[in-house]
């Protein structure tokens, strides 16, 4: 739809206001809106501040004059050759970069727009320090302001429309999880350095389209195009726009390369707006723009929802629990079903699901974790307890794969996984929740859950702009949430849950991805006592078809669900046993209970 | 399942001090309404209880229950409505120096030391809020106990404190908090992550300065390290004090 | 000989770029933020002393005096509005966007500002200590008297500086704000107080080097954003935490900036310096301490 708002737009301006001053700013102002879009989704999706794309810019727009200056091409054709060829170079120097993150990455590439301003104002062949003129007009026809100005509306639609079904998609999802943390998208199944080198290329390809359509419309390359000052004005663009937006990233270059465009005082004061305007925006939304008309769509549609008496979209102030709604036999079937499958699929199992020998974790001289020993079998609740710092997160991270231990491995079927990073441990079949709840804010529920059901992670980009299979992963989100008893949650925004209905959505997430080996890290943390009654009865009908690891200090809802209980304690095993002995021990009394 | 704010269990209940109502002497702490709220989440609230001077109280309860948070909240650290009183002052609420300069310091949960200073130097910054000078702040017999306390540490002066065991650490972390000369010392779970020999080297410690004449105010996951020390208990649940005197 | 006078012209640009680098390590431990602004206070320091003294005929003592005040207060006053609110509310910011942008945001405003009071030219402050250069130890090598002012200035405040962080009360808290937020409030530190001072301190001494050193190379209003790179990228190789390191990263990119001008090429000699240096990151970045993620 947005697609449509700028294509509509774009022709009015260009067909009826061609020869104006005002048309001429508006192409100008677009071609740096396809590079800001490029921007959004990169920086937006994959939060890597990167400041290479005044760079590619340059690429694109230099490229475009060599071809057609000195080598007769033809503008659109030139950049139709230019356009891969950038991606090419972005792969490359994406690969070279991608050891580095944050600050690394950050500092690394802050200094491209220095060498390639350095090396080009010297570069003689290039036109040097004044730049390089073109002759040949974007459309090939001749010197038609008004075809310009259609053709580079045209591109922009086109990349609008792109990235904008690419943000919808069941890819876009997968970048928006990568986007907001790394760690719980990799726990999800992720393929976060993948996505990452993948929207790298995305962005520098879209900058080096602006680049191209830049010098086809204005038919001069300047080598102030790759300054510093440019990519900090691309930045300011995108972030004022709204850095996860597109069309707020569009939005935020026609905005202040038209002010600038038609204004005297602002193109002469730009330094001093863009300096100001951005702290301002930043201070009240960081979003930008983008989060502002967000917010202000909420709350409108929120106060719509409420004058028509239907449920509020605010949390619904307590009332007496209800009570939870039974687990339906038709989602337990499909649950065992699919894990059937999975072990046929398999071929013959071992008899052991899980097993760690020798554990070792050492952080700095501390000692963590100490020989740890710890077999699951296919199915069944097990709990892992122990005082607090006593290393049970630790080797619930170990199990994982975001930590690595020191020492010993750790066997998932029989095969050696203790390499393996969390990504492909999700795929294997390990699903986990953190103790600390990471759902994404700004997505409903559905979302949320949607995100470990997600197919696309083996499939590109192109993938996810061309065929969306959203619809899919919604629906096996939706019946784990029919599961455990939340599907009138669906379209509701988590921000506006409660912490304890944050807690299940987090659970329903790792249950929806039907995982081998659950790992669940204080799941009960928050819960009321009621909520604690209906997550004992989810446990026990997992535990029939998955094998649950459950970290908790509640130490009677432990006992109630689990047929064994391991104790740490100073990063060693004191105790595994059935939970008849674990309420009967006396140095579990001691350790936990302190009678 | 509907999405409710979700019962709390526990009734608001206030703990007696353990000495007569008839003492002339302002309670050493004195805390009413206390209440502790994380964005939306209120994780402590209607908390009320008081200490006398001398006293050792040992605050428990499961953890996620809001233990931290409410000596957090008496320290000074985070934002907090309610009602505190210390050696009879009001305190504002979120001011770390008042409660300091009147006599309360938190040696806090996982000790939160420098790890890249010295021992000594760590400790030294215990005396931030008694005095900006390092002359003063070296010869002053607050600081020399407060090296003294924990012998096991004197070869250890020069070495920097991310280097040393979790038992080391935790000794440091008490002996900052001692630097202070505080009247009230505040323990935020003294023995998490530490092995049982260790843990009672510093119960030792902790009971040498309960000697001394301080107040302890000491938070605990398993009650039966803290009642070795421990005249009163107070157990806090879902954020709630449900159980105060002994 | 042609190597001796470019190590030395090397060491007082290193100088500058180590003092630079020392404030950005320096204050990013207390606040989390890169200063990236710091060269733009440079050249604030440097036109505008020149305005006063050429344009408006102060004499140079007053002149100096009151832009230092100016900047001093600039600061303090950006620190409280925009760092207040960023930080200090109840909404506390993190992240990429604090980090970097609102002092790249802060770097536009005063070229920006530059630009409309002082114009496009090329600039210096007057020379503090007027003369031809000096010849050092009659050897032949020859070093400008302004540049001697750089490197002495440098190495006093670095003095200070290190004196300050190890023998003073204060100046451990300054360190324990960097290793441990929690920890330090503990204890009573106000993290925001030292921020604010760091950042206005960190803001005149950068006048203070744009007034000495102009002379030398001439300053126009962008010429900050090159030196707040190059500091920040000095600062960079400390792991944006050690000042001392940050000390020296700054000197040997100033020596290497010198040598590669002098006898590779004189046009291309930054382009390679930066290069080389991008290269530097991206091989090694754990050794620099930069694996810390943004957020």
């Amino acid at each position: 739809m947005s697609a449509g708002v700028v294509l509509v737009a774009g022709i009015i301006i260009a067909g009826f206001f061609s020869a104006s001053y005002f048309a001429s700013v508006v192409i100008l102002a677009l071609t740096y809106a396809i590079v800001t879009a490029g921007m959004a989704v990169q920086i937006g999706f994959s939060q890597q501040v990167v400041f290479s794309q005044s760079v590619f810019m340059g690429f694109g727009a230099y490229g475009v004059a060599v071809l057609n200056a000195n080598v007769g091409i033809p503008s659109l054709l030139a950049a139709v050759i230019i356009t891969p060829a950038s991606g090419i170079v972005a792969f490359v120097i994406g690969k070279a970069v991608s050891k580095a993150s944050g600050l690394a990455l950050a500092v690394a590439t802050l200094m491209f727009p220095l060498i390639g301003f350095g090396y080009l104002s010297y570069a003689n062949w290039l036109g040097g320090s004044i730049g390089m003129p073109l002759t040949g007009n974007l459309w090939p026809g001749g010197s038609s302001s008004v075809a310009n100005g259609l053709l580079t509306v045209g591109i922009v639609t086109l990349v609008v429309y792109a990235t904008t079904r690419l943000v919808a998609s069941d890819v876009g999802l997968e970048m928006y999880v990568l986007g907001v943390n790394e760690r719980t998208a990799a726990a999800m199944g992720v393929r976060t350095a993948r996505r990452k080198l993948e929207l790298f290329i995305l962005g520098s390809m879209l900058a080096s389209l602006g680049g191209a359509v830049y010098a086809g419309t204005q038919l001069f390359v300047p080598p102030t195009l790759v300054q510093a000052t440019s990519e900090l004005s691309l930045l300011i663009m995108v972030f004022i726009g709204g850095r996860r937006s597109v069309v707020g990233a569009v939005l935020g270059a026609v905005a202040i390369e038209y002010f600038s465009g038609i204004s005297n005082f602002v193109s002469i004061h730009i330094l001093l707006i863009e300096g100001v305007l951005i702290t301002v925006v930043l201070l009240i939304e960081p979003e930008g723009l983008a989060g502002i008309a967000n917010r202000v769509w909420r709350v409108a549609s929120a106060s719509l929802w409420r004058q028509r008496g239907e449920a509020s979209l605010a949390p619904a102030p307590p009332t007496a629990e209800q009570a939870p709604a039974p687990v339906s036999e038709p989602e337990v079937s499909a649950f065992r079903r699919h894990i059937a499958e999975r072990q046929a699929a398999s071929g013959s199992l071992p008899s052991n699901l899980l097993e760690c020998s020798e554990i070792d974790k050492e952080y700095g001289g501390m000692r963590v974790l100490s020989a740890v020993d710890l077999t699951l079998p296919h199915h069944g609740i097990f709990g892992l307890c122990g005082p607090n710092g006593a290393g049970k997160t630790t080797l619930l991270n170990v199990i994982g794969g975001s930590v690595a231990p020191s020492a010993g491995r750790v066997l998932l079927n029989g095969a050696d996984i203790t390499g393996l990073r969390p990504e492909s441990r999700f795929r294997l079949g390990v699903s986990r929740t953190f103790q600390a709840v990471h759902l994404i804010p700004g997505r409903t529920v559905i979302d949320n859950v949607a995100v470990a059901c997600l197919a696309s992670h083996e499939s590109t980009l192109v993938r996810g702009i061309v065929a969306n299979r959203l619809v899919e992963a919604r629906e096996q989100a939706m019946q784990a949430l029919e599961y455990l008893g939340m599907h009138d949650l669906a379209d509701r925004e988590v921000a506006s849950l409660t912490l304890e209905t944050q807690r299940m959505v987090e659970l329903a997430r790792a249950m929806a991805a039907r995982p081998a080996l659950l790992l669940l890290d204080e799941p009960a943390s928050g819960l009321s006592t009621p909520q604690r009654e209906h997550l004992k009865e989810v446990l026990h009908s997992i535990g029939e078809f998955t094998c649950v690891l459950l970290v908790e200090h509640d130490l009677a809802l432990v006992a109630a669900v689990a047929e064994k209980i391991f104790v740490l304690s100073s990063g060693a095993l004191v105790f595994d046993g059935s939970a008849d002995e674990f309420r009967s021990s006396e140095l579990v009394s001691s350790l936990l209970i302190g009678v | 399942m509907t999405d409710s704010a979700g019962g709390r269990g526990g009734a608001t209940a206030v703990a007696p001090g353990s000495g007569d109502g008839a003492s002339s002497q302002p309670a050493a702490l004195r805390v009413a309404d206390l209440s502790v709220s994380y964005g939306r989440v209120a994780a402590v609230h209607d908390v009320s209880f008081s200490i006398d001077e001398g006293e050792c109280v040992a605050l428990i309860g499961p953890n996620g229950n809001g233990k931290s948070s409410i000596v957090m909240g008496i320290a000074g650290l985070v934002a907090r409505g309610g009602h505190v009183e210390i050696f009879g002052r009001t305190a504002p609420p979120a001011n770390v120096m008042f409660m300091s300069r009147h006599g309360l310091t938190l040696v806090p949960e996982r000790r939160q030391l420098y790890p890249q200073l010295s021992v000594a130097d760590n400790v030294i910054l215990g005396c931030y809020s008694r005095t900006r000078s390092l002359r003063k702040a070296r010869t002053s017999d607050s600081y020399r106990r407060a090296l003294t306390l924990f012998p096991e540490l004197e070869g250890h002066m020069k070495q920097k404190a991310g280097t040393l065991s979790g038992g080391q650490q935790q000794m440091v972390a008490i002996a900052r908090g001692l630097a202070a000369d505080p009247r009230i010392l505040a323990v935020d779970e003294p023995c998490l992550g530490l092995a049982e020999t260790v843990g009672k080297r510093v119960y030792d410690a902790l009971a040498g300065i309960h000697a001394d004449g301080r107040t302890l105010l000491i938070v605990e996951e398993a009650p039966v390290r803290a009642l070795q020390l421990a005249t009163r208990q107070v157990e806090v649940r879902n954020g709630v004090v449900v159980r105060g005197s002994e | 000989m042609k190597l001796g006078n470019l190590i030395i012209a090397g060491i007082v640009t290193g100088s500058i770029y180590a003092a630079f680098a020392a404030c950005v390590a320096l204050w990013y431990r207390v606040s989390n933020i890169l200063n990236l602004a710091v060269g733009d206070f440079a050249m604030m320091g440097a036109l505008g002393v020149d305005d006063l003294v050429r344009v408006k005929h102060w004499a140079i003592a007053p002149a100096i005096l009151v832009m230092l005040a100016a900047v001093a207060v600039g600061a303090y006053v950006y620190d409280r509005v925009v760092l207040g609110l960023a930080q200090d509310g109840r909404t506390r910011q993190e992240g990429i966007v604090v980090t970097f942008f609102f002092t790249f945001a802060l770097s536009f405003f005063l070229e920006g500002l530059a630009e409309v009071l002082y114009g496009t030219d090329v600039h210096a402050a007057p020379d503090l200590w007027a003369g031809p250069s000096l010849n050092v130890f009659a050897s032949g090598l020859h070093i400008e008297r302004a540049g001697v002012l750089v490197v002495g200035f440098a190495a006093v405040v670095g003095l200070a500086l290190a004196v300050f962080m190890r023998r003073t009360l204060r100046g451990k808290a300054v360190e324990a704000c960097g290793e441990n937020y929690l920890g330090a409030r503990i204890v009573g530190i106000d993290n925001r107080q030292y921020r604010r001072l760091l950042f206005v301190l960190s803001a005149v001494l950068a006048a203070v080097f744009g007034i000495l050193e102009s002379p030398i190379t001439g300053y126009t209003f962008n010429s900050g954003a090159s030196i707040s790179l190059t500091g920040f990228l000095a600062a960079a190789f400390a792991g944006f935490q050690k000042p001392g390191k940050a000390v020296v990263a700054g000197l040997s990119i100033g020596l290497l900036e010198a040598i590669l001008g002098g006898y590779v090429s004189a046009q291309y000699g930054d382009t390679l310096l930066y290069a080389i240096l991008a290269a530097a990151v991206l091989i090694r970045p754990s050794a620099m301490g930069l694996d810390v993620a943004l957020d």
